[in-house]
């Protein structure tokens, strides 16, 4: 996976073909490509191999790490905290399509260029720019049972719902899963927009003219035409789900009750920094890898085919 | 797919387009969006309110407006937990990340787009697929090659991996950005006599602030908002971020919500700034196509 080691005779090669400097042209671009390298496989690369190389080894607390096979594995499959995380991570995945549908149906209601739609875009966009660790510590206040969303319940004779939110194991997660929802849902606002911005005015016109509802020109018209863009934003939202919620769980839940809000990133943290067993987190992390490369393989092919060249 | 009342809107000469029903559709649309918009400002506003009542004032009326207005809650924020130090953290680190990045991917976009390297295409793909792997996959290898580096609890350590985590996003923006720049551009710069330093910071470096712009703004948010990167790299030294600072208050015990609260507003200010600043870059979509 070395570039350098790869790349290093081929660029001789080409250079001999050219007259002129063709050694300080080698010099040149590999001073240009070395910082930029050199980042990416030292935190990056070497990190994620030693991530795999730790998940084959034993630790306990501070010894001397042993080579242990997969010992790791088959402990983190018998874990029940571990099953259970990824069970949570499976249920926050059935939300995905109100993360989907709810910015198109508002981005569409601000495409019909409804009075104030720039001040509307500005504000929905507000919580994406608040850091999520704020955005937790703001709704624990907000969902506390003698909060303001309680308070707002009962005042409107819904005193059922008023429930202690982040204290049961079902309406945490729900809890956690909505918070994240609001912090991200102003940016899927923004990218349904800038697709949508593509969308020649006149095909929805005409839609209108033929006397075609609002739910008529969303299904029939608007999600078609801006379908890679709807793929695009499903598969960012499949990510953050995996890896962007960290710092709303450190900050709401930490996990609790019992391991009810426990997500694989958050499980990652705690068994290498609390329970000090970094083996066993390095697994974990490799279990998580898995999903995440998956998922963000769609958005680098996708930057790859748009920024790639015609040549080489 | 039955069309309700709201759909007026969408066939201002359609059948059902009276003009009462017209009317009535554009005000349910403007509800529905003031309702949104209140859920996405409310949390804010109630923690602006809470961060200037005085700790008697919130237990008496938690939910209220308050009576009168104090700032001894950011005084007391401020006296607690070093606002200044780590604001000036926060800024150093993420300042130097996002340079860092930026210079980084602005060489190897132009190696790549412009210089006709060899496997261009191929370092570029090397570069972007780095983003398959998150921080919280790697963060305990992370942390130790950096403390292998000597550079633990550094300022250096957490640049150079904001740095590291930044460059697939902005490699793309640049490399994308870079394509469309006509290479006859260059070409008449070099027939002047410019050498690639000075094309790349003063032919190229101008024509691409659009992305320059997109991708520091995106940088900037991540990094100041980062809380997992600076918790693990910095640990307990007094070179934490804000973030960090501001996670670790909120656990104390002892803290009432006043004070939490004007922790947290001190804490977002900076980027609700950036925001107002740059509403219009924000805005546009020019991030919102390229967003981690």
């Amino acid at each position: 996976m070395n570039t350098s080691d790869i790349a290093a005779p081929a660029l001789i090669k080409a250079g001999r073909r050219k007259r002129g400097s063709t050694r300080t042209k080698i010099v040149l671009i590999l001073a240009l490509v070395l910082p930029g390298l050199l980042l990416a496989i030292l935190f990056k690369l070497v990190p994620l191999v030693r991530a795999f190389w730790l998940s084959l080894m034993q630790t306990r607390g501070f010894e001397e790490p042993s080579f242990a096979w997969f010992a790791n594995y088959q402990s983190m499959f018998r874990d029940p905290t571990f099953l259970q995380s990824f069970q949570n991570g499976a249920t926050v995945f059935l939300t995905l399509p109100v993360w989907v549908v709810l910015p198109l149906i508002v981005a569409l209601l601000l495409f019909q260029r409804t009075p104030g739609w720039k001040l509307f875009r500005a504000v929905y966009f507000v919580p994406y720019m608040i850091a999520p660790v704020v955005v937790g510590i703001m709704f624990r206040q907000i969902l506390a049972p003698e909060g303001p969303l309680n308070a707002m319940l009962i005042g409107v004779g819904l005193a059922p719902l008023a429930i202690e939110w982040l204290n049961g194991p079902t309406s945490a997660l729900f809890s956690l899963t909505a918070v994240a929802l609001w912090a991200f849902f102003g940016l899927g606002v923004l990218t349904y927009l800038s697709g949508l911005a593509t969308v020649s005015q006149d095909v929805m016109e005409a839609a209108r003219l033929d006397g075609a509802g609002f739910w008529r020109v969303l299904v029939s018209i608007a999600v078609p035409l801006i379908k890679p863009v709807i793929g695009y934003w499903t598969v960012l939202c499949m990510s953050s789900m995996l890896i962007w919620m960290f710092p709303l769980i450190y900050a709401l839940t930490r996990g609790g009750p019992g391991s009810s809000t426990m997500l694989p990133e958050y499980l990652v943290f705690i068994t290498t920094f609390e329970f000090l067993n970094r083996g066993k987190g390095a697994a974990i992390g490799m279990a998580l890898f898995v999903f995440a490369a998956l998922v963000s393989a769609f958005v680098v092919r996708r930057m790859y085919l748009d920024g790639k060249g015609e040549r080489s | 797919m039955s069309t309700s009342a709201q759909s007026g809107a969408f066939h201002p000469r359609g059948r059902r387009g009276s003009p009462v029903a017209r009317s009535l559709s554009r005000w349910l649309v403007t509800l529905v969006l003031v309702v949104v918009a209140a859920a996405a400002l409310y949390p804010l506003m109630f923690t602006i309110i809470n961060s200037v009542k005085s700790r008697t004032g919130y237990s008496q009326n938690p939910l209220g407006l308050p009576s009168g207005i104090t700032f001894e809650n950011y005084i007391d924020t401020f006296n607690r937990m070093n606002v200044l130090r780590l604001l000036l953290n926060t800024i150093i680190t993420t300042g130097g990340g996002l340079l860092l990045s930026t210079v980084a991917a602005l060489f190897i976009a132009y190696a790549v787009t412009k210089l006709r390297m060899p496997f261009g295409n191929f370092l570029f793909l090397f570069i972007i697929s780095m983003l398959v792997i998150p921080s919280q996959v790697v963060i305990y290898p992370l942390y130790e090659t950096i403390l292998n580096l000597g550079m633990g609890g550094s300022y250096q350590g957490l640049i150079l991996a904001y740095a590291a985590f930044g460059l697939p996003m902005s490699t793309y923006l640049l490399v994308a950005y870079f394509r469309a720049i006509p290479d006859e551009l260059i070409e008449a710069a070099r027939l002047d006599g410019a050498g690639d330093m000075r094309i790349l910071f003063e032919v190229l470096l101008p024509v691409s602030t659009p992305a320059i712009a997109a991708l520091s703004i995106l940088n900037f948010v991540w990094m100041w908002n980062d809380l997992l990167l600076p918790l693990v790299i910095m640990g307990g030294s007094d070179k934490t971020t804000l973030m960090v600072g501001i996670a670790l208050l909120s656990g104390q015990y002892d803290v009432s919500i006043p004070l939490i609260s004007a922790g947290l507003i001190i804490a977002l200010l900076p980027v609700l700034v950036v925001y107002l600043l740059f509403q219009r870059q924000i805005l546009s979509g020019a991030i919102s196509g390229a967003v981690r």
